[in-house]
């Protein structure tokens, strides 16, 4: 083990970092403070020490908002999923240096779109007169619009879009590490290329798709703005509860228990995603 | 019924190649690499149960033959036969052809038997008779009871008998081997070097053999093929391949070798330094008589005695190592360009002539190969 006094920068580099998490731990106190203390409706000050706010959160209500939010997640992880790993496998077996980037560029645009506005575009797609709506009424197909806005579909949607980019990126980094002598190997030993794919290169895969699915999952769990503008109040997450619960009925105690019992849920379902996963990444995409 | 022993087999195995019906059979195949050409026009043939080496520098298109023959390239122009059926358009994985890759390529997602018994899952055969032949396919490579491990927990030489013992369960038409030994140090790869032999005589399964290490080459072939920039230089016995190199670049490339001024006197013989000198016949076609040529000569070919002797280059010795059962003695002389390697065997050699000592440097009289000067 190095001594701090062969690494002379060491204490320079950590203490910016030291600090932020100093701010990070601070706040979190804060919340888990507020958290534990009763709500005097009318007052913004909130009263004594109370665990009323944990009980609450078993209510049907809340406890629905967990479920379905939990279920956003997952579609939105698993169609994210499907989407991406065509594109990153694309991405990385493209033997087109132009083919690649138009690849990279699409697959990665909505990273450099604000949250705002990636979601009102989506609200101009998905409206009831709306693009997609307008195209198939155009075409015949339907007389009526869709409802896609304020619909947990809708919402499904925009945060696929989300999520894409940092899919396609690990996916790519996971399938740029398949050696491919692992698909010769199979060829020569029979094997079609479909049931290569199947029995080699998506198993050694699997560490890339584990690692995109739980960023996927941490990432949608704590989305507000597309549930808040596309599911418009009638799409319950944990997090457009706890604006709700804040910023439209000023209750503080309560609307930071939510956060913390978000916060720990999410942490909760990462670790067991990583449980999952450690005998994958320890036989290793390489020999 | 000895399922390993079901393959294609003849009583050919050292000689020449069966011509009715090679195990392959290359026909002026080329290929290119957008404007780099990798091989130009190759014809070869392996025999049946034959060990055959593609030897060559990196990039001499030894590697591009294995991959065409495999099926992980297309052929630009030309046809390929396995068993004298063309397979040129075939996929790789219709061909039957086992494999064993430089870094073995090990499923590490999958059991040692899993990966062994990969091939016959991929054809269908069912479950107790894959079991079978994955049993005795780690006998055969000396691993029983291995089979519940992963990859990961063997070492390099267990997973090179594994990659083999998965190449041959499917009792391959051909054996590709891609410089299987180079990721093995020193000892193993000579006992491996053995072993793999061994195993290849006794199921009789023709084999090719990629390597640009020359000494494998020249232990392990029944024939080789010294390959050199998309081309194929000579195909022959490893003996033949020493003693007779067809051009300057397998002279060079196969042992080592010393290189003398030398005057063409007729087809097969050659004067260096006023010593007439007998040559292979053949490698001096197109050049005329009084052409400087030059002789090459193996390091074993040449002798030392003491200066001014009859019958002797002057040169002196300017550093000797000492080898354990023989001794490399550097030294110069006017006649040639470069140091000259000479090899005395006997352990005692090291005492005859201390460095910077002046000797007499005995060429041989027959048996060494003269060529054109240099590319």
């Amino acid at each position: 083990m190095a001594q701090p006094a062969d690494r002379p920068f060491l204490r320079l580099f950590v203490t910016p970092s030291v600090l932020v998490a100093g701010g990070f731990i601070a706040s979190l106190a804060v919340i888990l403070q507020y958290s534990l203390r009763a709500h005097i409706p009318g007052e913004l000050e909130p009263g004594g020490f109370s665990l009323g706010n944990f009980t609450d959160m078993l209510k049907p209500l809340y406890a629905r908002a967990f479920v379905d939010t939990v279920l956003i997640c997952a579609e939105t992880a698993f169609f994210t999923l499907l989407l991406a790993y065509p594109l990153a496998f694309a991405l990385v077996r493209a033997k087109s240096p132009f083919l690649k980037s138009l690849l990279l560029v699409t697959a990665v645009t909505p990273l450099f779109l604000g949250e705002i506005v990636r979601t009102y575009s989506w609200i101009i797609v998905l409206g009831n007169t709306g693009f997609v709506n307008s195209v198939l009424r155009g075409l015949g197909l339907i007389d009526q619009p869709i409802q896609m806005m304020f619909t947990k579909f809708g919402v499904v949607v925009a945060l696929v879009h989300v999520t894409l980019p940092v899919m396609v990126i690990m996916l790519s980094a996971a399938i740029s590490h398949i050696d491919r002598d692992y698909e010769k190997a199979a060829a020569s030993l029979g094997a079609s290329p479909v049931r290569t794919f199947l029995t080699v290169t998506l198993p050694l895969s699997l560490p890339g798709i584990i690692a995109g699915v739980t960023t996927s999952f941490a990432w949608t769990f704590s989305a507000f703005a597309t549930p808040q503008l596309i599911g418009g109040g009638q799409v319950s997450t944990i997090s457009t509860l706890v604006y709700q619960l804040g910023f439209a009925n000023f209750n503080f105690p309560f609307a930071a228990a939510l956060s913390f019992a978000g916060l720990v849920f999410t942490i909760m379902v990462i670790a067991l995603l990583r449980r999952a996963a450690r005998p994958l990444e320890k036989m290793g995409g390489h020999a | 019924m000895n399922s390993l022993a079901d393959l294609p087999r003849t009583t050919d195995i050292a000689g020449q190649p069966n011509a009715a019906k090679p195990a392959v059979r290359i026909d002026g195949v080329s290929k290119a690499f957008g404007d780099v050409t990798a091989l130009h026009e190759a014809w070869l043939a392996v025999g049946r149960g034959e060990f055959l080496t593609l030897l060559g520098p990196s990039g001499c298109g030894k590697t591009t033959i294995l991959n065409l023959i495999a099926g992980f390239l297309e052929a630009d122009s030309g046809e390929i036969f396995l068993d004298g059926a063309p397979i040129t358009n075939d996929p790789a994985h219709k061909r039957q052809i086992g494999i064993v890759f430089q870094n073995y390529a090990l499923f590490p997602h999958m059991t040692v038997e899993k990966n062994v018994g990969y091939g016959l899952r991929m054809r269908g055969v069912d479950k107790t008779e894959i079991a079978r032949r994955v049993g005795e396919a780690l006998e055969l490579v000396k691993l029983p009871g291995y089979g519940g491990r992963r990859p990961r927990e063997l070492s390099g030489g267990q997973q090179q008998r594994i990659a083999l013992a998965r190449a041959l369960v499917i009792r391959p038409k051909v054996l590709l081997l891609d410089e299987p030994f180079s990721a093995l140090d020193k000892n193993l790869r000579s006992a491996m070097q053995v072993e793999l032999k061994e195993i290849q005589r006794s199921l009789g399964v023709s084999t090719v053999f990629v390597t640009h290490d020359q000494s494998e080459a020249l232990s392990m072939s029944d024939r080789i093929a010294v390959m050199s920039a998309g081309r194929i230089r000579q195909i022959a016995a490893p003996g033949e391949i020493y003693r007779a190199p067809a051009d300057r670049f397998v002279a060079s490339f196969v042992g080592d070798t010393n290189i003398f001024q030398a005057t063409r006197v007729s087809p097969t013989s050659v004067i260096v330094g006023g010593f007439l000198i007998d040559v292979m016949p053949g490698p001096l076609e197109g050049t005329i008589d009084g052409q400087e040529v030059e002789l090459f000569a193996r390091p074993e070919e040449l002798s030392l005695t003491s200066a001014g002797a009859p019958g002797t280059l002057p040169a002196e010795v300017v550093t000797k190592v000492y080898q354990g059962g023989y001794s490399d003695f550097y030294v110069t002389t006017p006649l040639a360009a470069e140091r000259v390697l000479v090899r005395i065997h006997g352990p005692a050699a090291l005492e005859l002539w201390p460095e910077g000592a002046k000797i007499g440097l005995v060429l041989p009289k027959t048996g060494a190969n003269a060529f054109p000067p240099g590319e």
